[in-house]
């Protein structure tokens, strides 16, 4: 337990030796928010030991150099930051202590391979961490190449700091960057609640509706030997037909786990607390067959609940926090411009621009080829009418306009809420029809059955083209008689 | 042959699917397994036997005792330690509806008695004092499944009788650890039932442990959910835009505030926007417009389709610029380029997931069926445009063994890889 917790307030330009760095003056207006809740100080020194609150100020000891401590204000601002800081470390995997945060803000080196552990936890893709896949490795990764993951995923997510990437790999300096960094990924997004969600303890049975989730989440990285040399186009086929058969052997496969799932369904029903649950799921059955493996998911459901109950007290408490990273902001000197770095163009992400570049292109060459002619018949025909056609095709335009606007809203906000989202929880009901919570399996049949023909359309499409344009190329040669094979 | 490059990143793509569903498939196993076993008899002995470690904990916090394999001095030292817990508070919040902790499993009843005296007597005597005041209920005997630590209570019924219940009393001591090398193969002969879920699955009860547990966990997540939007969270979100803006003003860093996440996202939802803008353009060809007016909109429609796709292609080549020209950066790792979601890659976090209802098996199969089916077919699109884009170029250029090539390439692009076409050389009747 970190003995004071104390923070500089009006600096007064005061050298500080044992540190070795010279504090910029920073004015208490900006320091000290003088804010309508109760943490009002915004912790500027907040005291860990309630009890020490009643003592006079005095010489700090000697880890805080003779820095002077202002009084704090009575009430709960008094150990309001570090109980923040606490509460967000119980949140996060591998968090640390609120001394190393002190420490940090300080860019003491010791707190530094702390930070890096911790980021690395955060950022690093949940295929290593996340309940569902193993870790790939055995023991966690070195120092350097968490720093490495670090510093690629930071900079990938566009963190505004040169100053990361310039810390040395082996780990062992730049503690306060990392404290900016950890406070730049909490500020932009709900980074909490996303690690909690993706090592969520599943209790239910559960099915993915859209397979973002699965897309987000690859699997452990399989270790694979690249075909260097050039290929025979047989070895494709045969890739093909590989692929062909692993999605069907899939198939069947989920057919039996859905045909077990139902008659466990059924078999426990009315076994749950949970009234509009009725039956136990299979990790709940499993629960009871195996006291170990229940033992552990209780554990894993109490773990969580702990974080989920610190989750709850960060939210209440983080402004403090935010006032005091401001300062830690402040003590940092301003980064001059860097040079450049070398560009580097990813080989993957090219590859889906290109694609998706190419998709636009025969679009728009398409939509040219259809609207033109279109135009030009028109105009021929309405070429001499008057103008009582001008209102009707005002009011045209103003309607198409507003459909197309429609179609541009569906993608651009990614249209989450139109389409049914993440896992649900399968549940056997006889009761079916209306009314209680829940999707209704024959609604989701009903979807995906549209997305399938869809889909379906779109793949028949594209092989149309593929067909018309390998007519074009073969018609070149003449003498040749192409016989296709026995249609669908 | 094809060249070495188009075999590369031909090869990379086709493993790449391959892997995924691979990794589908291997998620699938162990479902399967679980399922499976679930069915069949549940026999104490294989829950006993000692397991390889199941999917490993993903908080640091919680160390699963596989991994510590204690000699059996200190493992009987800790569950002593917790019965003795456990008989305090037994005793202080004795209760007719209660669980309590029972016994043995069902057929390890002396067996594990004779492995953990140590504690026996003070469970005993906790135990057999409850079981005299407790009122049985008419259903038989309770025993229970009882792990190593926090007893969990469960009642497992099975054709009850007093004698087992007895036997059970006397020998308190919970513990898998112990039991697993301990159980005779006489401990077989004592229980005749075995338990089925098909049977004996309607008599399952959840531990109140569970219960608790479940309950608070789904109530914290609900609060999580709802702080979120609530108002005094502006006071914090303001904040923390403030500094954002700070630290973008201190730093040297790229002031467009692209980065290589957000172009990915962006390309992403560009795709996604082509093939609405296609469809909405198959709708409109494929009308037949019954009047001027319909005509009119059609065209303007097309017109506005084609304003559009310029605009995004425009995006596209910004984007494209940005990646080049300011060194956003390694792509993110780990993301699989393909399906066009519908659902807009979800940047939000999911929480407590939602119930959907299913009322037979068939219907399960039927959805079942029809996800696998859409990501299959999501999957093939992504390879067919991948294909079309390197191996058409390849035919175009006439090589040796254009033929050949020629109608690989065909079964690959216009059969999926089923069919293939035959090719007659066209000679001149002599």
């Amino acid at each position: 337990m970190p003995a004071h917790w104390t923070e500089e307030t009006a600096l007064k330009g005061r050298g500080h030796r044992s540190l070795g760095r010279r504090w910029r003056r920073v004015s208490t207006r900006s320091v000290i928010g003088r804010g309508p809740s109760r943490a009002g100080t915004g912790a500027v020194i907040g005291r860990w030991d309630p009890a020490a609150a009643a003592r006079n100020p005095r010489k700090v000891s000697a880890s805080c150099m003779g820095r002077r401590r202002r009084r704090v204000d009575r009430g709960a601002a008094v150990g309001a930051l570090p109980e923040a800081i606490a509460a967000l470390s119980r949140t996060l995997p591998a968090g640390p202590s609120p001394e190393i945060f002190r420490r940090a803000k300080f860019d003491r080196p010791e707190a530094a391979p702390a930070l890096w552990q911790l980021l690395f936890r955060v950022l690093s893709p949940l295929s290593a961490n996340g309940a569902s896949a193993p870790p790939a490795q055995g023991e966690p990764p070195s120092t350097e190449a968490q720093v490495r993951v670090v510093k690629s995923e930071l900079r990938s997510q566009g963190y505004p700091r040169r100053a990361l990437a310039q810390l040395p790999e082996d780990g062992s300096q730049g503690s306060r960057e990392l404290l900016l960094a950890l406070a730049w990924l909490l500020a932009r997004g709900p980074l909490l609640e996303r690690l909690l969600a993706q090592t969520r303890v599943r209790l239910g049975d559960e099915i993915p509706l859209c397979e973002c989730e699965a897309l987000a989440r690859p699997g452990p990285p399989v270790p694979r030997v690249e075909a260097d040399g050039p290929v025979d186009i047989r070895h494709l086929q045969w890739l093909m037909g590989k692929l062909r058969f692993q999605w069907r052997k899939l198939i069947t496969s989920q057919q039996e786990q859905c045909a077990l799932l139902g008659k466990i369904h059924s078999y426990t029903r009315g076994c749950h607390s949970d009234r509009s649950l009725g039956h136990l799921s299979v990790a709940e059955t499993e629960l009871l067959r195996d006291a170990e493996s229940g033992q552990q998911l209780l554990r894993r459901l109490e773990s969580e609940n702990v974080r989920l109950e610190a989750a709850l007290h960060w939210r209440r408490q983080e402004l403090v926090f935010w006032r005091w990273m401001d300062t830690v902001l402040g003590t940092c000197p301003p980064e001059a411009s860097q040079p450049t770095f070398v560009p580097r163009i990813p080989e993957r992400g090219a590859g889906e621009w290109e694609l998706v570049a190419r998709e636009l292109q025969t679009l728009q060459e398409e939509l040219r080829g259809a609207a033109e002619p279109r135009r030009a018949a028109w105009e021929a025909r309405v070429g001499g009418w008057g103008p009582e056609w001008s209102a009707v095709q005002r009011a045209s335009r103003e309607a198409v306009g507003l459909e197309l606007a429609a179609l541009q809203r569906a993608w651009e906000r990614g249209g989450a809420a139109a389409q049914p989202h993440g896992p649900c929880r399968l549940v056997k009901s006889d009761a079916g029809a209306s009314g209680g919570p829940g999707l209704r399996a024959a609604q989701v049949i009903e979807v995906l059955r549209s997305r399938e023909a869809c889909l379906e359309a779109v793949l028949c499409q594209l092989q149309r083209q593929c067909r018309q344009e390998l007519a074009r190329l073969a018609g070149a040669l003449p003498g040749l008689i192409w016989i296709l094979p026995p249609g669908r | 042959m094809l060249p070495a490059d188009c075999s590369r990143r031909l090869v990379a793509e086709l493993r790449d699917a391959l892997d995924a569903c691979a990794e589908r498939q291997r998620q699938l196993e162990r479902s399967l397994r679980v399922s499976r076993r679930l069915l069949r008899t549940w026999e104490p002995a294989e829950t006993s036997a000692p397991q390889p470690t199941p999917a490993p904990e993903t908080s640091g916090e919680a160390p699963s005792p596989e991994s510590t394999p204690s000699p059996q001095d200190l493992k009987e030292l800790e569950l002593l330690t917790q019965a003795l817990e456990k008989a305090v508070r037994v005793r202080k919040g004795m209760s007719k509806t209660g669980e309590r902790h029972k016994a043995l499993s069902l057929k390890s009843g002396s067996a594990a008695a004779s492995a953990t005296t140590a504690s026996a007597p003070s469970r005993a005597s906790g135990q057999a004092s409850c079981r005299v005041s407790e009122t049985k209920p008419p259903r038989g005997i309770q025993q229970t499944v009882v792990p190593a630590r926090g007893l969990p209570e469960c009642r497992l019924l099975s054709v009850g009788d007093r004698t087992r219940m007895e036997r059970g009393s006397r020998a308190t001591k919970p513990g898998p650890g112990p039991r697993d090398q301990q159980i005779p193969p006489s401990a077989a002969l004592q229980a005749p039932e075995a338990f089925t879920l098909k049977e004996k699955g309607i008599l399952l009860r959840l531990p109140m442990a569970y219960r608790k547990a479940a309950s608070r966990n789904s109530r914290l997540w609900a609060q999580l959910s709802s702080t979120q939007t609530s108002d005094s969270m502006d006071a914090a979100a303001t904040a923390k835009t403030q500094f954002l803006q700070k630290m973008q003003m201190t730093s040297s860093g790229p002031g467009s505030g692209l980065s290589a996440a957000a172009v990915e996202a962006e390309v992403g939802l560009l795709r996604t926007a082509c093939s609405l803008l296609r469809r909405r353009m198959e709708e409109m060809l494929s009308a037949d417009p019954a009047d001027c007016m319909q005509e009119y909109r059609c065209l303007l429609t097309l017109e506005g389709l084609q304003a559009i796709t310029e605009q995004c292609l425009h995006r596209l080549q910004e984007l494209r610029a940005a990646v080049v020209g300011q060194q956003l950066g390694p792509w993110p790792v780990g993301r699989c380029p393909g399906a066009s979601l519908p659902c807009g890659g979800g940047t939000d976090p999911i929480w407590s997931p939602q119930l959907l209802l299913y009322s037979s098996t068939q219907e399960l199969q039927t959805l079942e069926a029809l996800r696998l089916r859409v990501a299959m077919l999501d999957q093939q699109i992504h390879l067919e445009k991948v294909l079309m884009a390197e191996l058409l170029p390849l035919v175009g250029t006439q090589g040796p063994h254009w033929l050949a090539l020629c109608r690989a390439v065909h079964s690959l692009l216009c059969e999926g890889g089923e069919r293939f076409l035959t090719v007659l050389r066209d000679e001149p009747a002599d």
